[in-house]
């Protein structure tokens, strides 16, 4: 197609999903997978604990536990729910799940273990209290845009929170990987931003603001990350 | 009204288009409110429903159960209401089963007229993907196979034509929408011998008025039209405005009849294909299938007065 023809396009002609379906996804997968959605919320409650610990096991186990909630949301959600209606899905579905097993293979087979966020104290504080809002707040998006608190985008199912707490975990990995791991979530953070903008569902437009805001506040506040500045 | 619709036959006359079967029935008389309003395929006996149903976005609901049984009661509403032609694409998700499985429940196929798209870059591609959406609609053959927009239209147009001679699909045709390539679209209908084509034309959105639909009514070629509501817009813009107080005497008791009534009202157009994910919705569009139609001076106020607005 030519460049004028391109131009001829809108943001909208590229939805081929209406909200009520985009909705619906969250509790369907949230009542198929029942009661396993509150073992996801547990998991994300204890990760930032995990990662608080003087120990390594369990610092290792956190990674583990967030590996896994990337593979689940990417692999559960995108691919399975989301894609039959919107193909990039299927693409940004594979995505968290390569992110995942990059952050799984960092916890399994990682030289040194993760990085203690306590390593800078109150940044670490201030890490595990944004990683504890972004589990606790982000998943009533869904349901303030559904009015149905079955919606309720969980941690490890909903890509959009499980992406904005994840990458609070990007300064675990080493320079080039972290660049890496970082990838999914920014241009999912773009994509999500662009559907939700043109589906006017306002609410969720705050999944890709936030992982965005997460990401920089990451950036500044990670301690291996201030340590690999120098 | 009678004198809006003979003004109307002159003033097309002088035009110089071709006065063909369906342009003489659009106008003709007063349509019974119990019979819904039909058009004549060009250079067939077969007339179909005026209103049709798209399914773009509104059937792609993935495999969700709730939603599946929602739109089967859409589609029922619409097979009800005297509907029969149905378009989809496979470039609409799940929307191709959704609607076979819609089919299924409600044991509807024989009230069908399937229309369908081809829509891949593979120009050798054409019978495989035919089946596939065969295969998702449950349907054996397709009434209407389209080349969607365009794409890879010349070695797919060549394989329609040679299903069509042999018997693997009744209609073949061409589609396009937002008024995009509409010089290329009509060099293929004045050269190639299609049964239809499908594009965007509503009161905003006129300019097939220019070219396409004359050409369609002097080659004889059927026209679908696409996003009659503007992709819904139109609502948007105008349902908080009162209908004109004429509206009644244009067979028009709302909006959506207002938007519908203006297109299928236009000789050279076959049937409109509004899309709805809501059954009450389905019965408002499906009141512009009944009652009179405007007459062209009348086509002529309604789209100054959306205008005015
Ligand atoms: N190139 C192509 O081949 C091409 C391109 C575009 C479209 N198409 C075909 O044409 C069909 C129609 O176009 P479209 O779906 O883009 O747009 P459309 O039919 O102009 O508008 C659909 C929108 O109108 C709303 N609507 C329908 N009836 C309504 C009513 N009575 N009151 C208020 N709102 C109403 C629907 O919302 P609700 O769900 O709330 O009713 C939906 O959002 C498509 O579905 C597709 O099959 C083909």
């Amino acid at each position: 197609m030519s460049g004028a023809g391109w131009l001829s396009y809108s943001l909208e002609d590229f939805i081929m999903f209406g909200p009520q379906v985009f909705l619906r996804l969250f509790v369907r997968i949230n009542q198929d997978l029942w009661p396993w959605p509150l073992l996801a919320v547990l998991a994300g409650i204890l990760v930032p604990m995990l990662l608080l610990s003087q120990k390594s096991a369990p610092r290792r186990v956190a990674l583990g536990l967030a590996s896994v909630a990337l593979v689940t949301s990417g692999y559960g959600f995108l691919v399975g729910y989301f894609g039959p209606i919107n193909w990039p899905a299927l693409w940004f579905g594979w995505g968290f799940v390569l992110q995942g097993v990059l952050l799984g293979s960092f916890m399994l087979f990682g030289g040194a273990p993760p990085s203690r966020w306590l390593d800078s104290k109150s940044a670490g504080y201030w890490l595990a209290g944004l990683w504890l809002a972004a589990v606790l707040a982000l998943p009533w998006l869904t349901v303030a845009e559904s009015g149905d608190w079955k919606a309720v985008g969980l941690f490890g199912l909903a890509p959009g929170t499980t992406a904005a707490a994840g990458v609070l975990l990007a300064g675990s990995l080493p320079g080039f990987w972290r660049w890496l791991y970082l990838a999914v979530p920014f241009f999912w953070s773009l994509f999500s931003a662009a559907t939700f903008w043109s589906l006017q569902t306002w609410w969720l437009l705050g999944l890709p603001v936030a992982t965005l805001i997460l990401s920089f506040l990451a950036f500044r506040l990670s301690p291996s990350w201030a340590r690999s500045r120098g | 009204m009678v004198l809006d619709r003979r003004k109307f036959l002159i003033g097309a006359g002088l035009t110089g288009l071709a006065l063909n079967s369906s342009f003489l029935f659009a106008n003709s008389g007063s349509t019974p409110d119990s019979s819904p309003i039909t058009r004549n395929i060009p250079g067939t006996e077969e007339a179909i429903p005026a209103i049709g149903m798209g399914t773009w976005i509104t059937f792609n609901v993935g495999g969700d159960p709730a939603l599946i049984e929602q739109r089967t009661q859409v589609l029922k509403t619409f097979f009800d209401q005297g509907g029969t032609l149905v378009d989809g694409s496979p470039m609409y998700g799940t929307a191709s089963d959704v609607v076979g499985e819609a089919l299924d429940r409600l044991g509807a196929r024989d009230r069908l007229f399937a229309a369908t798209k081809i829509w891949t870059s593979d120009e050798s591609a054409t019978r495989q993907e035919a089946e596939r959406s065969g295969r998702r609609w449950g349907v054996e053959q397709f009434d209407l196979l389209q080349v969607h927009n365009l794409r890879g239209w010349q070695g797919h147009l060549e394989t329609l034509k040679a299903m069509k001679a042999e018997g693997q699909v009744r209609y073949i045709g061409i589609t396009t929408s937002h008024g995009r390539r509409h010089r290329e679209f009509a060099q293929i209908m004045e050269r190639e011998p299609i049964d239809f084509v499908q594009l965007t034309y509503n009161v905003l959105d006129r300019e097939a008025e220019d070219r396409l639909l004359p050409l369609a009514q002097e080659r004889g070629i059927a026209v679908i039209v696409n996003r009659p509501f503007q992709g819904g817009s139109l609502f948007g813009r105008y349902q908080s405005e009162p209908l004109p107080d004429w509206a009644g005497d244009a067979g028009v008791s709302n909006w959506a009849e207002f938007f519908l009534k203006y297109i299928i009202s236009h000789p050279a157009v076959t049937c409109a294909i509004p899309a709805t994910t809501s059954v009450e919705h389905m019965k408002e569009n499906m009141g512009a299938l009944y009652g009179a139609l405007p007459g062209a001076q009348q086509r002529q106020k309604m789209a100054d007065y959306v205008r005015s607005l």
